[in-house]
């Protein structure tokens, strides 16, 4: 599916939300080049994750808008945003913890198709993730690293086009990690968008094409790696202001 | 699951059916009806297993549907005439439908508030058919013409057995059911998912609920007559659930295992000890739940006897 007009494939504009009185979401926009990988940092509590779930409809944004093929996304419930073709995984894992490897990959696709289909799809995404020997296991036996696997198979399933991974390599030994940073790089390849959050600054930095830096619940500075590891602003925002 | 297992458990079914289709004219007719209740209690056990053991929703009130069930056949059958079969669809239809506008609001509940606000809705159940007089005649209860019932009742609830069973193994092994699954393992992520929830946990509730009815209104039917406190009483959502948990929730031949295995051992407690089913009931709450929460069907899982997963 192409992106949306100007390699866009999704854009967030003004996008807020406040729990209590903590704004946690204040104003954020920015826009997610589509076929590509994007990263999105930001020091603990800036709102990394609350954007995430902003955007695929886990809480409702108290104002703003999510572009995404020229349609606003905001409201939507979680199971229609993701009718749209945007998956995701989770920061700490949400596998089907008494349910099978297969079993979990099953939940995601919908009855409309074809049970054939949706079996040949999984075993191929547990092949994929080299979880085929664990196929009929319980996805709560999984080691840490591997239920992460299993998650980012499950957010596959359906093929989705824009794909969010929430703190992809935390807890995930380095052949694990780098196995992973293939299949996302195989995703952006054929063709999808894949917006990482992240404080892994190596994946970060050699992964992403672009780099959006949040702090306090907006967005602070964004572009290239190169750009941003120099940024005044990221500087500050991670290590505080330096003194003159 | 290859097909030639699924034929082998079809077959399976059927040979069991047509056995207790064959027995009634040999046995007396206390043994009949300790085989339609035993029948009852796997129908009931199934029912509540599907909203409680497959989504997570644990339902402390599912007699509500039962009592349903026998109010829609009581009262069609004495006041209306109708024949006591028809009944059965009507009291099948008045279920499903209180179910889904029960089930709307409560089903946005999660674990204990759910129990608790399905507690409630049986209690309130029962406190309409007491104070309602002009449609349920109250606490006076209904009788109903009297005949000798034991056969008739004896197939029906065999054939609502068989039909239950088939109906909780398609849902089990389906991706229905595995959906259904999800749910109960993370709602929030199987929302995430593209699951529907809300679809998807009234369309369980309503299938739990319908059988039940049909249940209620065959026995409604056997004992020939009902009052509130007979039909909407709360040890029967308790059997059910026990039931369940003892053979293991979330699987299908858990429910059905423990039912039969928990209706024995009442029925042969009660007859020589008036009150020590309750104790009985109440050891092997403390016995699940302390040592098999899963069930017995969760325990020859975790043994490697049954296989993980029911779509394999």
């Amino acid at each position: 599916m192409p992106p949306g007009p100007n390699g866009i494939a999704l854009e967030v504009r003004d996008l807020r939300k406040a729990f209590g009185g903590v704004r946690a979401v204040d104003g954020c926009s920015f826009a997610v080049p589509g076929g590509k990988i994007s990263g999105l940092i930001g020091p603990n509590g800036s709102g990394k994750t609350t954007t995430f779930n902003l955007l695929t409809g886990i809480i409702r944004p108290d104002g703003g808008q999510v572009i995404y093929r020229g349609e606003n996304l905001a409201g939507l419930k979680p199971h229609q945003i993701f009718g749209k073709g945007i998956t995701r995984t989770f920061q700490i894992t949400r596998i089907f913890r008494e349910m099978t490897v297969l079993e979990n990959m099953l939940s995601v696709t919908g009855l409309g198709v074809p049970d054939r289909v949706a079996r040949e799809r999984a075993e191929e995404l547990i092949a994929f993730v080299n979880l085929a020997h664990l196929r009929a296991e319980y996805g709560g036996r999984l080691s840490y690293g591997q239920q992460k696997l299993l998650e980012f198979a499950r957010a596959l399933m359906t093929d989705p086009d824009l794909i969010l991974l929430d703190e992809p390599a935390a807890g995930v030994n380095r052949t694990l990690l780098q196995h992973l940073l293939d299949q996302i790089h195989r995703l952006q390849e054929g063709g999808k968008t894949v917006l990482i959050v992240e404080h892994d600054m190596n994946v970060i930095m050699n992964h992403c094409e672009r780099i959006f830096v949040m702090d306090y619940g907006v967005k602070i500075a964004e572009g290239p790696p190169a750009e941003i590891q120099r940024d005044e602003r990221v500087l500050d925002a991670y290590f505080g202001r330096r003194r003159n | 699951m290859k097909r030639h297992e699924h034929l082998r458990n079809l077959a399976a079914l059927v040979v069991v059916g047509l056995v207790l289709a064959g027995v009634p004219d040999s046995l007396n007719v206390y043994q009949r009806s300790f085989l339609l209740f035993t029948m009852m209690y796997v129908v009931l056990a199934l029912s509540w297993n599907i909203i409680s053991g497959f989504t997570g929703y644990t339902s402390f009130g599912h007699v509500a549907f039962y009592g349903i069930g026998a109010y829609a056949c009581a009262i069609l059958v004495s006041d209306y005439g109708w024949h006591w079969l028809a009944t059965l669809g009507a009291a099948a239809v008045v279920a499903g439908v209180v179910a889904v506008a029960i089930g709307y609001p409560v089903l946005r509940l999660k674990g204990p508030y759910f129990a608790i606000a399905m507690l409630g809705t049986a209690e309130g159940t029962r406190v309409i058919a007491t104070v309602w007089d002009s449609l349920t005649h109250g606490g006076l209860g209904i009788s109903l013409p009297s005949a000798e019932t034991s056969f008739e009742t004896y197939y029906a609830m065999l054939a609502l057995m068989v039909v239950t069973i088939a109906a909780a193994y398609a849902i089990g092994h389906s991706r229905f059911g595995v959906r259904l699954n999800a749910i109960r393992e993370d709602e929030g992520a199987a929302e995430a998912l593209g699951v529907n929830a809300t679809v998807y946990k009234l369309a369980a509730f309503v299938l739990s609920a319908i059988f039940p009815a049909v249940a209620g209104g065959i026995q409604a039917y056997k004992v020939l007559y009902i009052d509130p406190p007979s039909v909407f009483f709360v040890q029967i959502t308790i059997a059910m659930a026990l039931m369940s948990m003892l053979g293991g929730k979330g699987t299908v031949i858990g429910p059905i295992v423990g039912a039969v295995l928990l209706y024995t051992v009442q029925e042969l407690t009660w007859v020589n000890f008036p009150t020590a089913h309750l104790i009985a009931y109440g050891l092997f709450i403390v016995v699940v739940a302390r040592f098999m929460p899963r069930g017995l069907m969760g325990l020859a899982i975790d043994r490697g006897w049954v296989r993980k997963g029911m779509v394999h």
